[in-house]
Protein backbone atom coordinates (compact mmCIF):
# COMPACT_ATOMS: atom_id res chain seq x y z
CA UNK A 1 0.00 0.00 0.00
CA UNK A 2 1.20 3.44 -0.86
CA UNK A 3 1.26 5.44 2.35
CA UNK A 4 1.66 8.72 0.48
CA UNK A 5 -1.49 8.10 -1.52
CA UNK A 6 -3.18 11.38 -2.39
CA UNK A 7 -6.91 11.61 -1.79
CA UNK A 8 -8.77 12.16 -5.09
CA UNK A 9 -9.77 15.70 -5.95
CA UNK A 10 -13.36 15.13 -4.89
CA UNK A 11 -15.47 18.30 -4.63
CA UNK A 12 -17.55 16.62 -1.87
CA UNK A 13 -15.32 15.12 0.80
CA UNK A 14 -16.50 11.63 1.64
CA UNK A 15 -17.39 11.17 5.28
CA UNK A 16 -16.70 7.94 7.08
CA UNK A 17 -20.40 7.15 7.40
CA UNK A 18 -21.01 7.74 3.72
CA UNK A 19 -17.96 5.72 2.75
CA UNK A 20 -19.08 2.79 4.85
CA UNK A 21 -22.60 2.90 3.37
CA UNK A 22 -21.20 2.94 -0.18
CA UNK A 23 -18.76 0.16 0.63
CA UNK A 24 -21.54 -1.98 2.08
CA UNK A 25 -23.72 -1.42 -0.95
CA UNK A 26 -20.91 -2.24 -3.37
CA UNK A 27 -19.86 -5.21 -1.27
CA UNK A 28 -23.43 -6.48 -1.26
CA UNK A 29 -23.60 -6.16 -5.03
CA UNK A 30 -20.36 -8.05 -5.47
CA UNK A 31 -21.66 -10.73 -3.07
CA UNK A 32 -24.85 -11.16 -5.10
CA UNK A 33 -22.85 -11.48 -8.31
CA UNK A 34 -20.60 -14.07 -6.68
CA UNK A 35 -23.67 -16.02 -5.58
CA UNK A 36 -24.84 -16.26 -9.15
CA UNK A 37 -26.85 -13.09 -9.52
CA UNK A 38 -30.62 -12.64 -9.71
CA UNK A 39 -32.70 -13.95 -12.59
CA UNK A 40 -32.31 -11.84 -15.67
CA UNK A 41 -35.32 -9.62 -16.31
CA UNK A 42 -35.76 -11.13 -19.76
CA UNK A 43 -37.10 -14.39 -18.34
CA UNK A 44 -39.95 -12.64 -16.54
CA UNK A 45 -41.61 -11.72 -19.83
CA UNK A 46 -42.23 -15.32 -20.76
CA UNK A 47 -45.92 -16.14 -20.23
CA UNK A 48 -45.15 -19.73 -19.28
CA UNK A 49 -44.82 -20.04 -15.49
CA UNK A 50 -43.26 -23.30 -14.43
CA UNK A 51 -44.72 -23.07 -10.93
CA UNK A 52 -48.22 -23.45 -12.42
CA UNK A 53 -47.52 -26.83 -13.99
CA UNK A 54 -46.28 -30.23 -13.00
CA UNK A 55 -46.21 -32.62 -15.89
CA UNK A 56 -46.93 -36.33 -15.78
CA UNK A 57 -47.24 -38.92 -18.53
CA UNK A 58 -49.76 -41.72 -18.87
CA UNK A 59 -49.27 -44.70 -21.17
CA UNK A 60 -52.22 -47.02 -21.76
CA UNK A 61 -50.49 -50.17 -22.98
CA UNK A 62 -53.83 -51.79 -23.83
CA UNK A 63 -54.34 -49.17 -26.56
CA UNK A 64 -50.91 -49.30 -28.18
CA UNK A 65 -50.96 -50.89 -31.66
CA UNK A 66 -47.20 -50.73 -32.19
CA UNK A 67 -47.38 -48.58 -35.32
CA UNK A 68 -44.29 -46.58 -34.35
CA UNK A 69 -45.86 -43.20 -35.16
CA UNK A 70 -44.65 -41.83 -31.83
CA UNK A 71 -41.09 -42.95 -32.51
CA UNK A 72 -41.08 -41.34 -35.96
CA UNK A 73 -42.68 -38.15 -34.68
CA UNK A 74 -40.13 -37.93 -31.85
CA UNK A 75 -37.24 -38.43 -34.26
CA UNK A 76 -38.53 -35.70 -36.57
CA UNK A 77 -39.44 -33.30 -33.77
CA UNK A 78 -36.19 -33.59 -31.87
CA UNK A 79 -33.75 -34.51 -34.62
CA UNK A 80 -32.81 -37.73 -32.86
CA UNK A 81 -29.99 -39.56 -34.62
CA UNK A 82 -30.27 -43.02 -36.13
CA UNK A 83 -29.79 -45.88 -33.71
CA UNK A 84 -30.65 -43.89 -30.56
CA UNK A 85 -34.10 -43.18 -29.21
CA UNK A 86 -35.83 -40.73 -26.91
CA UNK A 87 -38.87 -42.97 -27.07
CA UNK A 88 -39.26 -46.49 -28.38
CA UNK A 89 -41.74 -49.36 -28.39
CA UNK A 90 -41.14 -52.83 -27.02
CA UNK A 91 -43.15 -55.89 -27.98
CA UNK A 92 -43.72 -58.63 -25.42
CA UNK A 93 -44.80 -62.07 -26.60
CA UNK A 94 -45.41 -64.24 -23.57
CA UNK A 95 -46.59 -67.58 -22.32
CA UNK A 96 -46.65 -68.69 -18.67
CA UNK A 97 -43.29 -70.44 -19.23
CA UNK A 98 -41.43 -68.13 -21.56
CA UNK A 99 -41.39 -64.63 -22.96
CA UNK A 100 -39.79 -62.87 -25.87
CA UNK A 101 -39.15 -59.15 -26.15
CA UNK A 102 -38.22 -57.32 -29.32
CA UNK A 103 -37.96 -53.74 -30.48
CA UNK A 104 -36.69 -53.69 -34.08
CA UNK A 105 -35.08 -50.28 -34.56
CA UNK A 106 -37.11 -49.05 -31.60
CA UNK A 107 -40.33 -49.77 -33.47
CA UNK A 108 -39.53 -46.95 -35.88
CA UNK A 109 -40.97 -48.83 -38.87
CA UNK A 110 -43.58 -50.78 -36.95
CA UNK A 111 -43.28 -54.45 -36.13
CA UNK A 112 -43.06 -57.51 -38.42
CA UNK A 113 -44.91 -60.75 -37.71
CA UNK A 114 -42.89 -62.91 -35.36
CA UNK A 115 -42.39 -66.62 -34.77
CA UNK A 116 -41.48 -67.75 -31.28
CA UNK A 117 -40.13 -71.11 -30.13
CA UNK A 118 -43.02 -71.35 -27.68
CA UNK A 119 -46.78 -71.03 -28.12
CA UNK A 120 -47.59 -67.48 -26.97
CA UNK A 121 -50.68 -66.92 -24.84
CA UNK A 122 -50.52 -63.13 -24.81
CA UNK A 123 -48.68 -60.36 -26.60
CA UNK A 124 -48.69 -56.61 -26.29
CA UNK A 125 -46.75 -53.43 -26.97
CA UNK A 126 -45.22 -51.15 -24.35
CA UNK A 127 -44.10 -47.65 -25.34
CA UNK A 128 -41.11 -46.50 -23.35
CA UNK A 129 -39.69 -43.06 -22.70
CA UNK A 130 -37.96 -41.16 -19.92
CA UNK A 131 -39.86 -41.59 -16.67
CA UNK A 132 -38.91 -38.11 -15.46
CA UNK A 133 -38.38 -39.53 -11.98
CA UNK A 134 -38.78 -37.42 -8.88
CA UNK A 135 -35.77 -39.14 -7.34
CA UNK A 136 -33.49 -39.07 -10.34
CA UNK A 137 -30.47 -41.37 -10.30
CA UNK A 138 -29.26 -39.73 -13.51
CA UNK A 139 -29.21 -36.21 -12.08
CA UNK A 140 -27.51 -37.33 -8.90
CA UNK A 141 -24.50 -38.82 -10.68
CA UNK A 142 -23.82 -35.89 -13.01
CA UNK A 143 -20.41 -34.49 -12.00
CA UNK A 144 -20.84 -31.13 -13.76
CA UNK A 145 -24.44 -30.16 -12.99
CA UNK A 146 -25.58 -30.66 -16.58
CA UNK A 147 -28.68 -32.66 -15.60
CA UNK A 148 -31.51 -31.31 -13.55
CA UNK A 149 -35.22 -31.58 -12.83
CA UNK A 150 -37.23 -28.43 -13.50
CA UNK A 151 -39.85 -27.02 -11.13
CA UNK A 152 -42.56 -28.33 -13.47
CA UNK A 153 -41.21 -31.87 -13.20
CA UNK A 154 -39.19 -32.39 -16.36
CA UNK A 155 -35.69 -33.87 -16.32
CA UNK A 156 -33.51 -31.99 -18.79
CA UNK A 157 -29.91 -31.97 -19.97
CA UNK A 158 -27.83 -28.82 -20.37
CA UNK A 159 -26.01 -29.72 -23.56
CA UNK A 160 -23.54 -26.85 -23.20
CA UNK A 161 -22.38 -28.00 -19.77
CA UNK A 162 -22.44 -31.76 -20.39
CA UNK A 163 -18.98 -33.27 -20.84
CA UNK A 164 -20.30 -36.56 -22.19
CA UNK A 165 -18.90 -38.79 -19.46
CA UNK A 166 -21.91 -41.07 -19.74
CA UNK A 167 -22.42 -41.60 -16.00
CA UNK A 168 -26.10 -40.68 -16.34
CA UNK A 169 -26.53 -43.12 -19.21
CA UNK A 170 -25.35 -45.89 -16.93
CA UNK A 171 -27.25 -44.61 -13.91
CA UNK A 172 -30.66 -44.61 -15.59
CA UNK A 173 -32.28 -47.97 -14.79
CA UNK A 174 -34.72 -47.53 -17.69
CA UNK A 175 -32.20 -47.01 -20.49
CA UNK A 176 -33.78 -43.67 -21.31
CA UNK A 177 -30.55 -41.79 -21.90
CA UNK A 178 -27.94 -41.99 -24.62
CA UNK A 179 -24.91 -40.11 -25.84
CA UNK A 180 -25.74 -38.16 -28.97
CA UNK A 181 -23.43 -39.48 -31.71
CA UNK A 182 -23.00 -35.96 -33.15
CA UNK A 183 -22.49 -33.81 -30.06
CA UNK A 184 -21.13 -36.56 -27.78
CA UNK A 185 -23.30 -35.18 -24.97
CA UNK A 186 -26.08 -36.88 -23.06
CA UNK A 187 -29.55 -36.62 -24.55
CA UNK A 188 -32.97 -37.85 -23.57
CA UNK A 189 -36.71 -37.30 -23.77
CA UNK A 190 -37.65 -33.77 -22.69
CA UNK A 191 -41.42 -34.36 -22.87
CA UNK A 192 -41.01 -31.93 -25.78
CA UNK A 193 -40.30 -29.11 -23.35
CA UNK A 194 -40.12 -26.69 -26.28
CA UNK A 195 -43.71 -27.64 -27.15
CA UNK A 196 -45.43 -28.01 -23.78
CA UNK A 197 -44.12 -24.62 -22.67
CA UNK A 198 -45.86 -23.16 -25.74
CA UNK A 199 -49.17 -24.89 -25.01
CA UNK A 200 -48.66 -27.70 -27.54
CA UNK A 201 -48.81 -31.45 -26.92
CA UNK A 202 -45.67 -33.54 -27.13
CA UNK A 203 -44.90 -34.83 -30.63
CA UNK A 204 -45.48 -38.46 -29.58
CA UNK A 205 -48.84 -37.71 -27.95
CA UNK A 206 -49.93 -35.76 -31.02
CA UNK A 207 -48.91 -38.63 -33.29
CA UNK A 208 -50.50 -41.49 -31.35
CA UNK A 209 -53.58 -42.60 -33.32
CA UNK A 210 -55.17 -44.55 -30.45
CA UNK A 211 -54.63 -42.25 -27.47
CA UNK A 212 -52.24 -44.69 -25.83
CA UNK A 213 -49.97 -41.79 -24.84
CA UNK A 214 -51.10 -38.75 -22.90
CA UNK A 215 -49.30 -35.92 -21.17
CA UNK A 216 -51.08 -34.31 -18.28
CA UNK A 217 -50.68 -31.54 -15.76
CA UNK A 218 -50.88 -32.60 -12.12
CA UNK A 219 -51.54 -29.00 -11.07
CA UNK A 220 -54.79 -28.97 -13.05
CA UNK A 221 -57.55 -30.68 -11.05
CA UNK A 222 -59.63 -31.33 -14.18
CA UNK A 223 -56.80 -32.87 -16.16
CA UNK A 224 -57.77 -36.32 -17.50
CA UNK A 225 -54.29 -37.69 -16.85
CA UNK A 226 -54.34 -36.48 -13.26
CA UNK A 227 -57.81 -38.00 -12.79
CA UNK A 228 -56.64 -41.28 -14.31
CA UNK A 229 -53.60 -41.40 -12.03
CA UNK A 230 -55.78 -40.53 -9.03
CA UNK A 231 -58.65 -42.92 -9.74
CA UNK A 232 -57.31 -45.75 -11.89
CA UNK A 233 -54.92 -48.55 -11.02
CA UNK A 234 -51.72 -47.25 -12.48
CA UNK A 235 -48.26 -48.77 -12.24
CA UNK A 236 -44.75 -47.48 -12.75
CA UNK A 237 -41.68 -49.24 -14.07
CA UNK A 238 -39.36 -50.79 -11.47
CA UNK A 239 -41.04 -49.26 -8.40
CA UNK A 240 -38.61 -51.14 -6.11
CA UNK A 241 -35.87 -48.71 -7.16
CA UNK A 242 -37.78 -45.86 -5.44
CA UNK A 243 -37.09 -43.46 -8.28
CA UNK A 244 -40.72 -42.26 -8.20
CA UNK A 245 -41.28 -42.27 -11.97
CA UNK A 246 -43.74 -39.73 -13.32
CA UNK A 247 -44.55 -41.82 -16.37
CA UNK A 248 -47.48 -43.97 -15.32
CA UNK A 249 -48.74 -47.08 -17.05
CA UNK A 250 -52.19 -48.63 -17.40
CA UNK A 251 -52.33 -52.36 -18.05
CA UNK A 252 -48.68 -53.00 -17.24
CA UNK A 253 -47.69 -56.68 -17.25
CA UNK A 254 -45.30 -58.33 -14.79
CA UNK A 255 -42.92 -59.11 -17.65
CA UNK A 256 -42.29 -55.42 -18.28
CA UNK A 257 -39.27 -54.01 -16.49
CA UNK B 1 9.19 -16.26 16.71
CA UNK B 2 10.51 -18.98 14.41
CA UNK B 3 7.34 -21.13 14.58
CA UNK B 4 5.03 -18.17 14.20
CA UNK B 5 6.34 -17.59 10.71
CA UNK B 6 5.27 -21.08 9.59
CA UNK B 7 1.73 -20.45 10.79
CA UNK B 8 1.73 -17.10 9.03
CA UNK B 9 2.83 -18.71 5.75
CA UNK B 10 0.04 -21.29 5.88
CA UNK B 11 -2.52 -18.62 6.71
CA UNK B 12 -1.22 -16.44 3.90
CA UNK B 13 -1.53 -19.31 1.39
CA UNK B 14 -5.06 -20.02 2.59
CA UNK B 15 -5.98 -16.37 2.23
CA UNK B 16 -4.44 -16.35 -1.25
CA UNK B 17 -6.52 -19.39 -2.22
CA UNK B 18 -9.69 -17.71 -0.97
CA UNK B 19 -8.89 -14.55 -2.92
CA UNK B 20 -8.18 -16.52 -6.10
CA UNK B 21 -11.48 -18.40 -5.73
CA UNK B 22 -13.43 -15.20 -5.09
CA UNK B 23 -11.89 -13.47 -8.11
CA UNK B 24 -12.06 -16.45 -10.48
CA UNK B 25 -15.56 -17.71 -9.57
CA UNK B 26 -17.60 -15.21 -11.59
CA UNK B 27 -15.53 -16.01 -14.68
CA UNK B 28 -15.73 -19.77 -14.27
CA UNK B 29 -19.28 -20.33 -12.98
CA UNK B 30 -22.08 -19.44 -15.42
CA UNK B 31 -24.15 -16.48 -14.33
CA UNK B 32 -27.46 -18.31 -13.90
CA UNK B 33 -25.91 -21.28 -12.11
CA UNK B 34 -27.50 -22.15 -8.76
CA UNK B 35 -30.61 -19.99 -8.99
CA UNK B 36 -32.99 -22.94 -8.64
CA UNK B 37 -30.55 -25.74 -7.98
CA UNK B 38 -27.12 -26.97 -8.97
CA UNK B 39 -27.55 -26.31 -12.67
CA UNK B 40 -27.39 -23.47 -15.20
CA UNK B 41 -30.88 -21.94 -15.16
CA UNK B 42 -30.46 -20.37 -18.61
CA UNK B 43 -30.40 -23.83 -20.12
CA UNK B 44 -34.12 -24.25 -19.28
CA UNK B 45 -34.94 -21.33 -21.57
CA UNK B 46 -32.53 -22.69 -24.18
CA UNK B 47 -34.30 -26.06 -24.24
CA UNK B 48 -37.72 -24.38 -24.35
CA UNK B 49 -36.72 -21.98 -27.13
CA UNK B 50 -36.43 -24.60 -29.87
CA UNK B 51 -39.02 -24.20 -32.66
CA UNK B 52 -41.68 -26.92 -32.88
CA UNK B 53 -41.52 -29.13 -35.96
CA UNK B 54 -45.01 -30.60 -35.76
CA UNK B 55 -47.87 -28.10 -35.99
CA UNK B 56 -50.81 -30.20 -34.87
CA UNK B 57 -54.28 -30.48 -36.36
CA UNK B 58 -55.15 -26.81 -35.87
CA UNK B 59 -52.21 -25.62 -37.97
CA UNK B 60 -53.19 -27.93 -40.85
CA UNK B 61 -56.77 -26.68 -40.63
CA UNK B 62 -55.62 -23.09 -40.93
CA UNK B 63 -55.04 -23.62 -44.66
CA UNK B 64 -56.85 -26.89 -45.36
CA UNK B 65 -60.07 -26.33 -43.41
CA UNK B 66 -62.18 -28.49 -45.72
CA UNK B 67 -59.89 -31.50 -45.52
CA UNK B 68 -59.51 -31.03 -41.81
CA UNK B 69 -63.28 -31.03 -41.34
CA UNK B 70 -63.65 -34.08 -43.57
CA UNK B 71 -61.02 -35.96 -41.62
CA UNK B 72 -62.68 -35.01 -38.32
CA UNK B 73 -65.89 -36.73 -39.48
CA UNK B 74 -64.18 -39.86 -40.80
CA UNK B 75 -63.08 -43.04 -39.10
CA UNK B 76 -59.46 -41.89 -39.20
CA UNK B 77 -60.24 -38.77 -37.13
CA UNK B 78 -57.85 -39.82 -34.35
CA UNK B 79 -54.95 -40.02 -36.81
CA UNK B 80 -53.11 -36.71 -37.03
CA UNK B 81 -52.45 -35.41 -40.56
CA UNK B 82 -48.73 -35.35 -39.85
CA UNK B 83 -48.62 -39.08 -39.09
CA UNK B 84 -49.31 -40.16 -42.70
CA UNK B 85 -48.05 -37.01 -44.42
CA UNK B 86 -45.06 -35.28 -42.79
CA UNK B 87 -44.29 -32.83 -40.00
CA UNK B 88 -45.50 -29.30 -40.73
CA UNK B 89 -41.99 -27.84 -40.77
CA UNK B 90 -41.17 -29.90 -43.89
CA UNK B 91 -44.10 -28.22 -45.66
CA UNK B 92 -44.46 -24.69 -44.27
CA UNK B 93 -42.10 -22.57 -42.20
CA UNK B 94 -42.87 -19.07 -40.93
CA UNK B 95 -45.99 -18.96 -43.07
CA UNK B 96 -44.23 -19.67 -46.37
CA UNK B 97 -44.15 -22.86 -48.39
CA UNK B 98 -40.98 -24.91 -48.06
CA UNK B 99 -41.93 -27.98 -50.09
CA UNK B 100 -45.01 -29.85 -51.26
CA UNK B 101 -46.48 -32.07 -48.57
CA UNK B 102 -45.55 -35.71 -48.77
CA UNK B 103 -48.34 -37.96 -49.97
CA UNK B 104 -47.45 -41.57 -49.26
CA UNK B 105 -49.90 -43.96 -50.94
CA UNK B 106 -47.82 -47.03 -50.26
CA UNK B 107 -48.94 -50.38 -48.95
CA UNK B 108 -46.30 -50.13 -46.25
CA UNK B 109 -47.82 -47.00 -44.75
CA UNK B 110 -51.20 -48.66 -44.22
CA UNK B 111 -49.69 -51.91 -43.02
CA UNK B 112 -47.63 -50.22 -40.33
CA UNK B 113 -50.88 -49.93 -38.38
CA UNK B 114 -53.11 -52.52 -40.00
CA UNK B 115 -50.93 -55.57 -40.68
CA UNK B 116 -51.80 -58.46 -38.42
CA UNK B 117 -48.82 -58.90 -36.11
CA UNK B 118 -48.42 -60.30 -32.63
CA UNK B 119 -48.95 -57.64 -29.99
CA UNK B 120 -51.83 -55.72 -31.55
CA UNK B 121 -55.06 -55.58 -29.57
CA UNK B 122 -57.54 -58.06 -31.09
CA UNK B 123 -60.25 -55.43 -31.55
CA UNK B 124 -58.04 -53.25 -33.73
CA UNK B 125 -58.77 -53.68 -37.47
CA UNK B 126 -55.88 -55.59 -39.01
CA UNK B 127 -55.35 -57.77 -42.04
CA UNK B 128 -52.94 -60.36 -43.34
CA UNK B 129 -52.06 -58.63 -46.58
CA UNK B 130 -51.45 -61.83 -48.53
CA UNK B 131 -54.96 -63.06 -47.73
CA UNK B 132 -56.77 -59.72 -47.77
CA UNK B 133 -55.51 -58.67 -51.18
CA UNK B 134 -53.54 -61.59 -52.62
CA UNK B 135 -53.12 -60.00 -56.05
CA UNK B 136 -51.78 -56.68 -54.83
CA UNK B 137 -48.80 -56.63 -52.54
CA UNK B 138 -47.33 -53.24 -53.37
CA UNK B 139 -48.11 -49.79 -54.65
CA UNK B 140 -51.32 -47.92 -53.90
CA UNK B 141 -53.47 -51.05 -53.73
CA UNK B 142 -55.16 -50.17 -50.41
CA UNK B 143 -56.41 -46.85 -51.74
CA UNK B 144 -58.20 -48.50 -54.69
CA UNK B 145 -60.84 -49.69 -52.23
CA UNK B 146 -60.32 -47.57 -49.10
CA UNK B 147 -60.49 -43.81 -48.61
CA UNK B 148 -57.37 -43.05 -46.54
CA UNK B 149 -59.12 -40.20 -44.71
CA UNK B 150 -62.14 -42.27 -43.74
CA UNK B 151 -61.63 -45.96 -44.55
CA UNK B 152 -64.55 -48.35 -44.18
CA UNK B 153 -63.84 -51.89 -43.11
Amino acid sequence: MDETHQPPADPEPTGRRQFLATALRLGGGVFVILCGGPASAGDGREPYDWTHHRWAFLVDTTKCIGCGSCVRACKAENGVADGVFRTWIERYVCSPEASHVDSPNGGLDGFPPIQTAFAPTKSFFVPKLCNHCKETPCVQVCPVGASYRTKDGVVLVDGKTCVGCGYCVQACPYGSRFLDPATHTADKCTWCYHRITKGLRTACVGACPTGARQLGDMRNEEDPVRLAIEKSRVAVLQPHLLTEPQTYYLGLDKEVK
Amino acid sequence: MEHGRHVFRVLFLLLLAVVVVVIARPFVVPRSYGLYGPYRFDSVAEVAARAPVHGGAASCGACHAERSAALAKGSHRTVSCEVCHAPLAQHVQDGSLVAAMRVDRSFALCLRCHARVEGRPEAFPQVIAAQHAPDATAGAACLECHDPHSPKP
